[in-house]
């Protein structure tokens, strides 16, 4: 139904979209995540030129909308799109916001606007809201509105941005739940969300986008359950990170426990935690210390708020070589600490640099 | 780190407060040489304020007690708690060292 090849879109010098290729076949209903700021709504808006792209090409059942001879008020027809604000006519009731398209662009007697706009009304459950303005609505009302309105022009996919993102948790779920019955009724979706388990339960593929691409793309199994590259995994266990670059031997080790105790805070880990975290990173630098300025070391803290998960991972330039195996410490102080700190110890030559991963074992529950 | 010293009995008591880690461990070790090379040769090294341990910390320990153990001299760790007491117990360091749940205690080993 929808093709994207090599789709691209800057403002300015800023690239928001770099490469976009996918497809969207009828029928389907696709959610897009990713981090804040990483295209998700650009891309939904360069689908049907609310911005238009800076490259590449939108086929829409065969036709290149792109193309300067393209009709690009019968492709828009074709979608609607449900936005994040609602963007009712707030002078407007709800019923003729509800006719004002179908009756003025389509060309739909009064009459028949009118019946098919109870109907959706119904649909969204709002019909006994037909007669109020849009400030007379609850954000969750607005919204579900909103959806019967998108509904109305009878478009053959619907485009959703971020539409439970400026409701209150409480609204949150009346609208999802619209959508999930729209869902049902193979309407083709396309959607931009923040709500994870709505698109792990509604969807039949899931995108993930970041850095101006799809990063990873999968059925919701796939990149829910089993991520295959480390952004998209982050991304779904929530995880937060903190990283201390050591360029010299000469570092300032209480700037940066200072700097990790402050990470820790903002996580709300236990104070033994802590302890042990500052602990780990001070035997790891006296065994890296004899390479400290002849190399670059990147020590990550990664914390994931779903799993509870904490990680420690070490990056070093170098030649290949584990620096468990090869440190040059007199005695085994050090290493029996860290094995006793940690779950499980990784290594790994990753992308040119030795890579070890440390689970830190889990204390949340001692406190 | 802070170090703060005292005699009792014959006996230095040398209060270790702060942390004992790879900074602070050169500076205790030279403390600690200084002393037993101007004759003290009986300590009760007390943890009670002592926030932080790592290695580098419990290596100037076994430094101390080798320096001691060449004089014919001993030492008894007191306060030995928390935190610290876990790092001592994950590398074995209680069956090292003499250990006492207080100064007093600490100090009555050596009468």
């Amino acid at each position: 139904m929808i093709r994207i090849e090599h789709l691209s879109k800057k403002f300015g010098d800023l690239v928001v979209l770099k490469d976009i290729n996918t497809e969207i076949k009828r029928g389907e209903i696709v959610s897009i995540i990713g981090p804040s700021g990483t295209g998700k709504s650009t891309l939904l808006r360069c689908l049907n030129l609310l911005d238009y792209p800076s490259g590449g090409s939108i086929y829409i059942d065969g036709v290149n909308i792109l193309d300067k001879k393209a009709d690009v008020a019968k492709i828009r027809q074709k979608m609607n799109m449900v936005f994040q604000s609602f963007n009712l006519f707030s002078h407007l009731s709800v019923m003729e916001n509800l006719t004002i398209a179908p009756i003025r662009l389509r060309g739909m007697s009064k009459e028949a606007a009118r019946t098919k706009a109870l109907e959706l009304l119904r649909l969204v459950g709002l019909a006994e809201k037909a007669e109020n303005y849009p400030e007379e609505l609850s954000g969750g009302q607005q919204q579900r509105v909103a959806i019967a309105r998108c509904l109305a022009m009878e478009p053959e996919i619907i485009l959703f941005d971020e539409p439970t993102s400026a409701l209150d948790p409480t609204m949150v779920r009346e609208v999802l739940s619209v959508i999930r019955r729209l869902a049902r009724e193979g309407i083709t979706m396309a959607i931009v969300t923040h709500e994870m388990d709505f698109a792990r339960d509604v969807s039949n593929r899931v995108l993930y986008m970041d850095e101006g691409l799809i990063f990873e793309e999968g059925t919701p199994d796939e990149i829910f359950e089993n991520p295959q590259k480390d952004k998209t995994r982050a991304f779904i266990n929530r995880t937060l990170s903190f990283t201390w670059r050591i360029l010299s031997p000469d570092y300032d080790l209480y700037a940066m426990n200072a700097e990790i105790e402050a990470f820790c805070e903002k996580q709300i880990l236990p104070k033994k935690t802590r302890y042990n975290l500052l602990l780990l990173i001070e035997e790891l630098l006296q065994i890296y210390a004899p390479y400290l300025g002849k190399m670059i070391l990147d020590m990550t803290i990664a914390y994931s708020e779903k799993s509870r998960r904490l990680d420690l991972i070490c990056e070093s330039t170098g030649e290949k070589a584990n620096p468990l195996d090869s440190h040059g410490l007199t005695d085994d102080l050090g290493f029996t600490i860290i094995k006793n700190l940690t779950e499980s110890i990784d290594y790994q030559w990753h992308n040119g640099k030795n890579r070890l991963e440390f689970q830190v074992k889990n204390l949340s529950h001692e406190e | 780190m802070n170090l703060q010293t005292r005699i009792e009995n014959n006996v230095t008591v040398l209060t270790v407060s702060g942390r004992l880690d790879t900074v602070t461990a050169p500076e205790y070790e030279k403390n600690i040489r200084e002393m037993i090379s101007g004759g003290n040769i009986k300590f009760v090294v007390d943890f009670e304020q002592l926030e932080y341990i790592s290695s580098a910390g419990l290596r100037g320990l076994l430094v101390m007690a080798k320096l001691l153990n060449e004089k014919s001299g001993r030492m008894c760790l007191a306060n030995v708690k928390g935190n610290v007491r876990s790092v001592f117990d994950m590398c074995g360091f209680t069956s090292v060292f003499t250990m006492k749940d207080s100064v007093s205690e600490a100090l009555a080993v050596f009468v």
